[in-house]
């Protein structure tokens, strides 16, 4: 690589520190908002390090009402609809997607169409939907969401990991079944670890969308399911925001996503890459 | 929050037990159903178990229209905003309660409704004659201002000196704009004998999309209008209506520059930290203004009747009756009776306890209510408490509604949508009046008109009942 | 044998394995994704299709009644908030994902330079992407408070007061700008790690190739990486312009469509008239419509992005 002069390096690490600063100041205000109380929201000049570190919004908002706001329950529920989701659609939608890549199975309209599904807007599809699960007892359990985010999570899965598999070369698995391998073990054996990587960026991803989604949520839920992204409006009474829990189930909701993230550091770019396969 | 102390003021007895009976409660999270928690041992007393579903303030209407359509079956007992209730009753999603009002002994099952206040009883819990709902939250706006800088003597100079006639809270809407003007200082001029460190505004307004529209209505109810005619004609681009929708784009110059944004929080804020002389809005923010920890104003306001139009010789005042929120029983509950019985517990035999501290964001709305100023611990005297009681029941006498027919979550959308159109400057007041009555004939025609004037003429029933028509 | 690296060995059709007869496997690799797809997309399908062609007012209680063509002629020649809608949709789909795009390019192009820095720096920068929408609604809503937010305030205070800032979610010339920050503060990190991604499987050998070639930097970025990195950068962008005609949470949060309807999104207008007016056979024709345009960009991004591969094989 051509070595950089001094003075494009520090050019770098500026333009980086300043990247740094955008994208996480409102995160960091999002940290400190979760310790404040009344009246630290709204003051002027606005307070950026609140007078008290405790953690009443936290309690508040994490305990089953009515002493809290039941955020514990958030996080479990979120937790299985995402992992869940999550899940479903990896152990579904790769193979589907190797088998759209290396044989095109069912040409070009059957992928497109694939693709298509997550293009409905859900706004329109969450009336129906809601009948649906009415009908098979579905409403307030944690499958109604596990399924009706599978309809964005399965798409997204086959169509990233399709991707991939079409940047690997063909001639390992080519090699493999001339010497007699099963279509299916060529897959499992040589392609699937190849992508490994860039599969577990896929799921984070799945897991993300699935985390946050929020109309779903609302519609086909009452009591038994709450998922955070319901817990958080509901902090928003007719004539009163609670800021500070608001804040504080934010900061939680972080958390499984950044351990998550975190746990896969060493695969989220080398990921992308499939990196030269020397012969 | 520890449940406020029990009055028996009103009284109320148990009903024969029920036979370990789950009531489904939804109802908007938040502090308002508080009164589940402090009174949950009376409940298993008479054989219940309450389960209460919570959903988001702005998710009512969809979660709960949506179960109906669907005929879930999976509430007992619904919270509400009122301008449904039009809209669930005629869709017959709602049990009719007037039997079980009846029902003997009255101890037991009557809410007493003759003493809610007309405005709520007659628009808010009847439809077509019957009663459908119970009120537990009695929303109406009222005017809250500085009385500190309205009795100032220095001031009341000036104002005098400048105008020729005496400082005093407006009472018409002309008055609103005259008197915001007066006390729109920059930072570093002087207010009541002390230099600004800011800037300083005459009112404030609620101007954010979503409800706008209410503090247009404030302006306009008190011309005598109605929304619609006899014949579902719109009413709402009429002169008397341009004007009042004038004189609220005029304020908002008396206002802060990011009025435009302001929803209920902002307001509130506006005024409870000093930073505009008067706004009109909700019942129950006297009640916060009285505390130290929200308020930096303690102590320092004082309340009145919403402004209104000088109209042959009198001034007429009107105030919207913005949300608020009832209880009803769905049609498809399985323990009608014993929801019903909640919903009565809630609204009436402990609605004093409720409705007297800020917790739960529950208003007056009975008669009862304002007849025992000592239960309001908020306040830091009875007088305090009993002045501003005096204050809102004045106040609710002008009470006006929303639209509560079906569809009027469309309509008043569409008026929202041109209000605010016309307050960000994108359309003069006639031409967003026009647009309104437009797009409501629109709506009117989509819903099948024929259907439409009918649900108006029952609604006018109501109205006449309240006092509201001749 | 030789082997062929990463991008080298991209055909116009990508290589296919054993290409000869009817295989079962894959088809059966395909069946249980087809099979839940089909299963939970069939019914909202036929069930939106039918309406469209209806018209059904639940606030009413009529039946629906058949209208044929009248909510599309109504959403395209009578319904002004329509086209108000999908304007600003597309300004926000348009500009702000151009801007994720321009913004995420140029920070991948600077994080590739790090070393062991880089995955850390990137975890840091993809938080934004893991915070939900609606909660990050309410934060910008704080921060974006006219009198007491932190934004005007530090404005005000680096311009020694000179420059205030605006009431960001009242005046109606800035709003919409509002909203794509906070969108385009969200999603530029993916963007960012969708083009490392790509910028990672850049063999070495062709960037040092260009550098004995005598090529300066912007030179090497605009005939060697961009090319290469555009059959990458296609599939984001696309994502992120489906996407952006869902965006909901954050309108919702910050401004409910306003002032006046500046804001207002074709996903939130397309709600209210789901969900707050019930009028579903018009909701299903504007959910028909925007099927209709997402598609035909979707085909557009996707043969571009065919042809750009068809010609790097060259």
């Amino acid at each position: 690589m051509r070595r950089r002069p001094p003075g494009r390096q520090l050019l770098t690490s500026v333009i980086l520190i300043a990247a740094l600063a955008v994208f996480l100041f409102p995160v960091a205000w999002m940290f400190l908002t979760s310790f404040k109380s009344n009246p630290e929201f709204f003051a002027y000049p606005p307070v950026f390090i609140p007078k008290s570190f405790a953690l009443t919004n936290y309690v508040n908002a994490m305990r089953f009402p009515p002493d809290g706001r039941g955020g514990i329950q958030g996080v479990r529920d979120s937790l299985i609809i995402a992992v869940g989701s999550m899940v479903a659609s990896v152990l579904v939608g790769v193979p589907a997607a190797y088998s759209f890549a290396r044989f095109r199975t069912g040409g070009e309209n059957l992928s497109f169409w694939v693709l298509s599904t997550r293009m409905f807007p859900p706004v329109a599809s969450a009336l129906p939907l809601f009948l649906v699960f009415k009908v098979l007892h579905l409403l307030d359990t944690h499958w109604a969401l596990i399924l009706a985010n599978t309809i964005f999570n399965l798409p997204f899965v086959i169509w990233l990991l399709k991707g991939f598999f079409e940047d690997l070369p063909v001639e390992l698995e080519e090699a493999a079944v001339i010497d007699g391998t099963t279509i299916f073990g060529a897959f499992r054996r040589i392609a699937l670890p190849l992508v490994g990587p860039g599969l577990v960026v896929t799921a984070l991803f799945s897991f993300i969308f699935t985390w946050n989604e929020f109309m779903f949520a609302l519609l086909f839920t009452r009591r038994d399911v709450r998922t955070l992204t319901i817990i958080v409006p509901s902090l928003v009474g007719g004539h009163e925001i609670l800021w500070g829990q608001v804040a504080a189930v934010g900061v939680v909701a972080i958390i499984p996503n950044v351990l998550l993230a975190l746990l896969l550091q060493r695969f989220l770019v080398r990921g992308l890459t499939l990196g030269a396969v020397k012969g | 929050m520890q449940a406020p102390r029990e009055l028996h003021v009103i009284k109320w007895d148990f009903p024969p037990k029920f036979g370990n009976v789950t009531v489904n409660v939804v109802g908007d999270a938040g502090h308002n159903l508080a009164p589940y928690e402090f009174w949950k041992d009376h409940f298993p007393k008479a054989g219940i178990t309450i389960k209460i579903i919570e959903v988001p303030f702005e998710g009512v209407y969809e979660k709960e229209k949506t179960e109906f359509v669907a005929g879930s079956g999976a509430f007992d007992v619904v919270t509400f905003y009122p301008a449904y209730v039009g809209d669930f009753a005629s869709n017959g999603y709602l049990e009719p309660l007037d039997e079980y009002m009846k029902k003997q002994p009255d101890s037991v099952w009557n809410p007493r409704q003759e003493d809610v206040l007309p405005p709520f009883r007659e628009l808010y819990n009847k439809w077509a004659g019957k009663t459908y709902a119970l009120t537990i939250d009695g929303d109406a706006h009222l005017l809250i201002y500085r009385k500190d800088l309205f009795t100032n003597a220095a001031e009341k100079a000036a104002f005098k000196a400048k105008y020729g006639k005496e400082l005093m809270p407006p009472e018409t809407w002309e008055d609103w704009l005259q008197i915001g003007a007066f006390f729109t200082r920059k930072k570093g001029e002087k207010l009541a004998g002390q230099t600004l460190e800011r800037d300083f505004y005459g009112s404030a307004e609620f101007a954010k999309r979503g409800f706008s529209f209410a503090w247009f209505v404030d302006r306009w109810a008190a011309s005598g209008d109605l929304y619609f005619d006899e014949n579902m004609k719109p009413q709402i681009n009429s002169p008397a209506a341009v004007k009042a929708l004038q004189n609220f784009v005029d304020s908002l110059k008396n206002a802060p520059p990011d009025v435009r944004g302001y929803g209920y929080d902002e307001l509130r804020d506006a005024l409870l930290k000093g930073s505009v002389a008067m706004v009109v809005q909700w019942t129950d923010v006297p009640k916060k203004g009285a505390n130290p920890a929200e308020s930096q104003v303690v102590g320092k306001l004082d309340y009145g009747r919403v402004p209104g139009w000088r109209i042959g010789g009198k001034v007429v005042h009107r105030a919207m009756m913005p949300v608020g929120r009832v209880v009803a029983v769905a049609s498809s509950s399985k323990n009608k009776l014993a929801a019903y019985w909640v919903a009565k517990h809630i609204a009436y035999d402990m609605s004093l306890e409720d409705v007297s501290t800020a917790f739960t964001g529950l208003d007056v709305n009975r008669g009862v209510h304002f007849s025992h100023p000592e239960a309001y611990v908020d306040f830091k005297s009875k007088a305090e408490a009993a002045a501003y009681l005096d204050r809102v029941k004045e106040a609710l006498g002008d009470g006006y509604p929303e639209i509560f027919i079906p569809g009027a979550a469309q309509y008043e959308d569409a008026l929202d949508l041109h209000v605010n159109k016309a307050l960000a400057g994108q359309e003069t007041p006639k031409q967003a009046l026009d647009a309104v009555a437009q797009e409501w004939n629109a709506i009117t025609d989509r819903l099948g008109r024929q259907k439409q004037i009918d649900l108006w003429h029952q609604a006018l029933m109501s109205y006449k009942v309240a006092g509201l028509i001749k | 044998m030789e082997t062929k690296v990463g991008r080298d060995v991209l055909a116009p059709q990508p290589a296919r394995l054993v290409a000869r007869g009817f295989r079962l496997t894959p088809v059966l690799m395909v069946l249980p994704a087809v099979v839940v797809l089909l299963a939970i997309t069939v019914f909202p399908l036929v069930f939106t299709l039918r309406l469209t062609v209806m018209s059904w007012e639940l606030t009413t209680g009529f039946p629906p009644q058949f209208v044929r063509l009248q909510n599309f002629a109504r959403a395209f020649f009578q319904d002004p908030r329509f086209w108000n809608a999908m304007m600003n949709t597309g300004i926000l789909a348009v500009v702000g994902v151009g801007l994720q795009t321009l913004i995420g390019m140029g920070l991948a192009l600077e994080l590739h330079q790090l070393g062991r820095l880089r995955t850390f720096v990137l975890s840091l920068l993809l938080i934004p992407v893991m915070i939900a929408p609606v909660i990050a609604g309410f934060q910008f809503r704080m921060i974006y408070n006219d009198q007491f937010g932190p934004l005007n305030y530090l404005l005000d205070r680096f311009t020694g007061g000179r420059f205030h800032g605006y009431a960001w979610l009242a005046d109606p010339r800035v709003a919409l700008g509002a909203v794509m920050f906070t969108d385009v503060w969200q999603w530029t990190p993916f963007m960012t790690l969708v083009v490392l991604a790509g910028l990672q499987a850049i063999p070495a050998e062709l960037l040092e190739a260009a550098e004995v070639d005598g090529a300066t930097g912007p030179q090497t970025l605009r005939r060697v990486m961009l090319p290469l990195l555009l059959p990458v950068i296609v599939i984001g962008v696309l994502v992120r312009f489906m996407d952006t005609f869902k965006l909901f949470d954050i309108v919702y949060q910050l401004t409910a469509g306003g002032p006046g309807n500046v804001t207002e999104t074709i996903a939130y207008y397309t709600y209210l008239e789901g969900f707050k007016f019930f009028s579903l056979g018009y909701t299903s024709a504007l959910a028909f419509i925007q099927l209709a345009v997402i598609t035909v960009v979707a085909q557009v991004f996707l043969r571009y992005q065919k042809r750009v591969r068809a010609g790097m094989a060259t």
